[in-house]
């Protein structure tokens, strides 16, 4: 698959190439007040694609994720699935989960993910057939007459899922899937997201674990202050950084070594981690790290999704996200 | 899609244990209300009642039998009537000069026998004086006078009153309780965040009618109750000429409760979206509750002056003639014209405020953290989302 970057990187860039069957996002734009939400934002989602939706707080991922669901109307774009603008009738297909998690405290399992099936536009036997399905792939069959607020916060979560994935939705919008999911949870969730998208369903889904984003989905889409800075292939992205991490751990213990330039990201007695440009001498930086004393390991690699993430989002001159939260 | 919220609502207020208390205590009251009153309209069947008659008391036998409105008297003539007395076979014990009862006396019964007693006793000695019972008849013949009261009649006043009240104050406690309902129900969903699922499925307008109609028949069919009350109660009264504008407040009063729930439960959805926790609805509700407040106090402060402008003024005003309208009608003999005004404008302005209330509703749903001010609510038409 092709990739290149637009935005910080300065070059155009198609991500995803596609026939235009799954989600299509053009130019989409949402103003509240003074706030540009979201600005000029495109992307597609192709039937069994699977896509992870990064930026920071308040870079426009809800907005633009509500737009899709009907929940915000957009001041300009347009939105599409399989070719044909997103109505009421398409967005019975689409299954959402929100950010901020809410079921019916006082209803019970079973009957509240049926009622959501029905709210989807199913019949009351196919609900209550695919309630029951769903309810057996996130292990709560056994608490299908419990009530909600009865679960534990985890089971809770699963129930949401169930709810989300009931009418067999051919999009799934996920905002923030993992987030509060212990991690036997957070597998049940990542196997069953690339089950769906390996069965043909499109995934659109916001995280801010980009190590769990990285082992699921081999592409995403980067907003920062409403607008879309990068895009396509993570591997891609990795290399099209400016900079390379080269990582050294010696042997020996000792203190007081300068690399021969670049920036240090961290170190200690036996190792140092060296942010180079990426057109950076190699050899004569690997050299110099030789000359200190026996190296146990060594490498140059482009940074990691969440340093790409840092870089790019920094570039873009909107906060990041350890500024943000800080 | 409205009728699968509706009957979410229905399945679950109509479940929960407190409406099932209420609506069986409000039936048991009604039920209450129409046995005091067939009691006090007293036109339940004469008492059967036995006297047992000893010594000259038998001579009394054929006339203590022909009995009264209130009592159905059958004698036995006994030899030992104090033993009948004490197990309970006769009622009293009647000598022809002594009455004697187990206990304390039955006033009824003792005030028949004393009076049989009389006129026979006043029979003998007329025929004595060689006096015929026609004369005697005519000289007892009753004097005919013609009541005549300058207010009209009080008894109808009393009905008027008694209509007016409840279908007043069931408007307003039902409106009142209902819409709080309504709003609470509307809190639950904002505060939860299961709203934002609800909205990815359904629009807001959908989302709101479900709630409406849910709640609206769980409260009609208690305003059912009261409405049977009433129409039983009326029914049983014989003495009165009720009024037919009294009668025809029933009817009425369903037709108004049913748009003042539409008006008043589209307004309390609206306050419920404002704030995302219950603490600040008691503030929120205020500007809604005021109204409806309102209307009930200028009812239940007028029933001596129904005439009064307040009353007039406030059948006609949305905000009050839920409450006003019916109890105006029960009241006054309100000319149908007016009826027919008074609904069409409510009518008129349900709209106004299922449009209004809806902006506010789809612009405050999604909005969580602070309270929605009014001024904002009602003010930022554009940033209506949904």
């Amino acid at each position: 698959m092709t990739a290149r970057v637009i935005g910080a990187y300065g070059a155009d860039m198609d991500g995803m190439q596609h026939d235009g069957a799954g989600l299509r996002i053009t130019g989409l734009s949402k103003r509240y007040g003074d706030v540009q939400a979201v600005d000029d934002v495109s992307l597609d989602v192709p039937r069994g694609g699977l896509i992870g939706f990064l930026g920071p707080n308040g870079a426009g991922k809800t907005t633009t994720m509500r737009s899709i669901v009907g929940m915000v109307r957009p001041d300009a774009g347009t939105l599409s699935w399989d070719g044909a603008t997103i109505d009421d009738s398409v967005r019975t297909r689409v299954g959402y989960m929100p950010q901020e998690r809410g079921l019916y405290a006082r209803m019970k399992v079973r009957e509240q993910v049926v009622y959501f099936g029905r709210l989807a536009g199913m019949s009351k036997t196919a609900a209550g057939e695919r309630a029951d399905h769903w309810l057996e792939q996130v292990g709560l069959t056994d608490r299908a007459e419990s009530l909600v607020q009865e679960l534990s916060g985890g089971n809770q979560q699963r129930v949401q899922l169930a709810v989300s994935l009931v009418h067999d939705p051919d999009l799934l919008v996920l905002d923030e899937p993992f987030a509060g999911l212990d991690p036997v949870a957070a597998e049940t969730m990542r196997a069953i997201i690339a089950e769906r998208a390996a069965n043909g369903a499109s995934v659109l889904f916001s995280s801010h674990q980009l190590d769990l984003v990285e082992g699921l989905c081999e592409q995403v889409v980067i907003v920062a202050a409403g607008r879309r800075i990068a895009s396509g292939n993570i591997t891609d992205l990795r290399s099209a950084s400016p900079t390379r991490r080269l990582r050294v751990r010696w042997n020996e213990p000792s203190s007081g070594w300068e690399p021969l330039e670049g920036i240090v990201r961290s170190s200690d007695d036996t190792s140092a981690v060296v942010e180079l440009a990426a057109t950076a001498d190699v050899g004569a930086n690997i050299a110099h790290a030789l000359a200190r004393g026996s190296v146990a390991e060594i490498s140059v690699e482009p940074p990691g999704l969440d340093e790409v993430f840092v870089e790019l989002v920094s570039a873009a001159g909107a906060p990041t996200e350890a500024e943000v939260t800080a | 899609m409205i009728w699968t919220i509706a009957k979410r609502e229905l399945a679950t207020r109509g479940r929960s244990k407190g409406f099932l208390a209420i609506t069986g205590v409000m039936f048991l009251g009604v039920i209450a209300v129409a046995i005091v009153m067939s009691l006090i309209s007293g036109d339940d069947e004469a008492r059967e009642v036995t006297i047992g008659l000893d010594g000259a008391g038998a001579d009394y036998a054929t006339f203590l039998e022909i009995g009264d409105d209130d009592l159905a008297p059958t004698t036995i003539v006994t030899d030992d009537g104090v033993a009948a007395l004490e197990d309970g076979d006769i009622d009293v014990l009647f000598s022809g000069t002594t009455l004697t009862w187990e206990g304390f006396p039955d006033n009824t019964l003792d005030g028949y026998i004393r009076n049989v007693a009389q006129q026979v006793e006043f029979n003998n000695r007329a025929n004595a004086l060689d006096i015929t019972s026609e004369e005697i008849g005519g000289l007892f013949s009753e004097v005919e006078i013609e009541e005549v009261r300058l207010d009209g009649g009080d008894d109808e006043f009393i009905v008027r009153v008694a209509a007016a009240g409840v279908a007043g104050l069931a408007t307003f406690v039902l409106l009142q309780t209902w819409g709080s309902f309504m709003m609470m129900g509307v809190i639950e969903e904002k505060s939860s965040k299961v709203v934002e699922i609800l909205l990815s499925h359904v629009r807001p307008a959908t989302l709101l009618s479900g709630k409406l109609v849910g709640l609206g028949l769980l409260a009609l069919a208690q305003m059912l109750i009261f409405v049977l009350g009433m129409v039983v109660g009326l029914a049983l009264v014989e003495d009165i000429d009720i009024p037919s504008g009294v009668w025809g407040t029933v009817p009425i009063l369903l037709i108004t409760f049913i748009l003042g729930f539409g008006f008043y439960a589209t307004a309390f959805a609206a306050v419920g979206s404002m704030v995302s926790r219950i603490e600040d609805a008691q503030s929120a509700q205020l500007p809604v509750m005021l109204p409806l407040l309102a209307g009930y106090f200028i009812g239940a402060t007028s029933f001596s002056a129904p005439e009064n402008p307040a009353v007039t003024i406030g059948s006609f005003i949305p905000f009050t003639s839920p409450v006003l309208l019916p109890y105006r009608m029960a009241m006054t003999d309100m000319p149908t014209w007016q009826v027919a005004v008074s609904l069409l404008i409510l009518a008129v302005s349900i709209v106004g405020m299922v449009r209004l209330a809806g902006r506010i509703y789809r612009y405050s749903l999604l909005r969580s953290g602070t309270r929605v001010t009014w001024r904002e609510a009602i003010r930022n038409r554009n940033l209506a989302e949904l």
